[in-house]
């Protein structure tokens, strides 16, 4: 009886400890239906993420983050996210039972690659350390554009002065000269 | 080779001119001297030339992968305000301080105008000048802006706070040509604040983000258009939004003029 009675305690204890660590937060990442189907560099992208609590109690001091990493072969790396969003972060005091944030993560496209983007969460005041929770990965590549497009550039770069050049060579030659 | 000072007296002597009409004229002779002249095309051909290393430079760097085009065109941008106020510096002294060393400015005060009148048509000129630079540096614009990325915005970031800019650093170097009695003393002065106020150009955000930085940057008109510039260029914020901005290059126009001004009654003195 009294190791019956001991084996229900600890099956308690574990299931409460369990329930402690676990986060009590539900992640999930969109991409907004009106994105560029093929997105080059300089576009922008928008994700909307929801967080949910879905726990019967108040999940204290909600950090939710993004995080891109790109994903090419011989360039697998997480990207800083400096140039592409302002946007990187959102902290609440507290998210109540039940209740649903709905967030937008703008993104500008920098550079060409394979991409994958997710919104990862805690509720940082609960007082266990536990393992935080990520949205699953959406996913996009951006195809490369010339910044600058020497076809374009050329011939004003070389056009404008010869054009002023000739003008001053009319100036001197033929024209008034003041 | 008449002196403007000696068309303006005798078409004075013909004709009564009022405040208004003579700055006109005035402002007609500067920037008829500015622009059509030989000494007008070479400095068109500089800005030009600048303008196309730069945009040369943009092509060839293989490194601009990370930057997105709005970056580029703001670089550009603040190159334009650069050369301008480089312009605006080198005709301002050369307004009152250029005058004196030809030998035309005592003609020039006997004309039967206000001290006022004459510094508007000064000033017109350096605004003639500034105007011919925008038309030059336009075609640039368009060339490196491959994508339109805010494009517009960046034109009307450049008409809206570069000619306070400009303009501002036009009239403090006409007013260092009219106080000091050598160009190259005014001319070496103006160029110095020149140098001081466009090094946000050069000078990396990180530094900027310093105590001594922002406080540099929170007098420095240069600084505010160029915040800006970048604002609405790159992070594509609303012109409109950027009033304090504004205000802040407007200020300096106003102080500068002011300067102007006062060296300009100085001279009858």
């Amino acid at each position: 009886m009294r190791v019956a009675a001991l084996l229900i305690f600890t099956v308690l204890l574990l299931a409460m400890q369990a329930a402690a660590q676990a986060s009590p937060l539900i992640v999930e990442l969109m991409p907004a239906s009106a994105n560029p189907a093929h997105p080059r560099m300089g576009d922008r992208l928008m994700f909307r993420s929801t967080i949910r609590n879905p726990g019967a109690d108040q999940a204290p001091g909600v950090i939710a983050w993004l995080s891109l990493v790109q994903v090419d072969p011989g360039n697998e790396k997480p990207v800083d996210l400096e140039d592409w969003s302002a946007q990187k972060a959102l902290t609440l005091p507290a998210l109540a039972p039940g209740q649903t944030v709905t967030t937008e993560w703008p993104i500008r496209l920098i550079q060409a690659g394979h991409y994958r983007v997710a919104v990862i969460a805690t509720a940082a005041g609960i007082a266990e350390v536990g393992a935080p929770v990520a949205s699953r990965f959406a996913g996009f590549a951006v195809a490369a554009k010339p910044v600058v497009e020497s076809g374009r550039v050329l011939p004003i770069a070389i056009g404008v002065p010869l054009l002023l050049a000739a003008g001053l060579l009319w100036r001197v030659r033929g024209g008034r000269v003041r | 080779m008449t002196s403007h000072a000696d068309q303006v007296s005798v078409r004075s002597a013909v004709l009564p001119l009022r405040p208004a009409a003579g700055a006109w004229l005035i402002a007609r002779k500067e920037t008829g001297e500015l622009l059509l002249s030989r000494r007008g095309l070479a400095w068109l051909l500089v800005v030009a030339v600048v303008l196309s290393a730069f945009a040369l430079l943009l092509v060839s760097d293989t490194e601009l992968g990370l930057l997105d085009n709005a970056q580029v065109v703001y670089d550009m941008v603040g190159i334009v305000i650069g050369v301008g106020a480089l312009i605006g510096v080198v005709a301002g002294v050369d307004a009152v301080g250029g005058e004196r060393e030809r030998g035309s400015l005592v003609p020039l005060l006997l004309v039967p105008l206000p001290r006022g009148a004459l510094l508007a048509g000064k000033l017109g000129g350096i605004a003639a000048a500034w105007a011919m630079t925008l038309v030059v540096a336009l075609p640039y614009l368009w060339a490196v802006g491959s994508t339109g990325q805010n494009l517009g915005h960046a034109v009307a970031a450049l008409i809206v706070l570069g000619t306070p800019v400009v303009l501002g650093f036009g009239a403090f170097a006409l007013g260092l040509g009219a106080r000091l009695r050598s160009v190259p003393a005014a001319l070496n002065a103006a160029l110095v604040v020149l140098l001081l106020s466009a090094s946000p150009l050069v000078i990396g955000p990180g530094l900027r983000r310093t105590t001594i930085g922002a406080a540099f940057d929170a007098v420095n008109p240069f600084s505010a258009a160029l915040n800006a510039v970048d604002a609405v260029v790159i992070d594509g914020e609303r012109l409109a939004a950027h009033a304090l901005a504004f205000c802040a290059v407007a200020v300096w126009a106003l102080a500068a003029g002011w300067f102007a001004w006062a060296g300009m009654r100085r001279l009858a003195r």
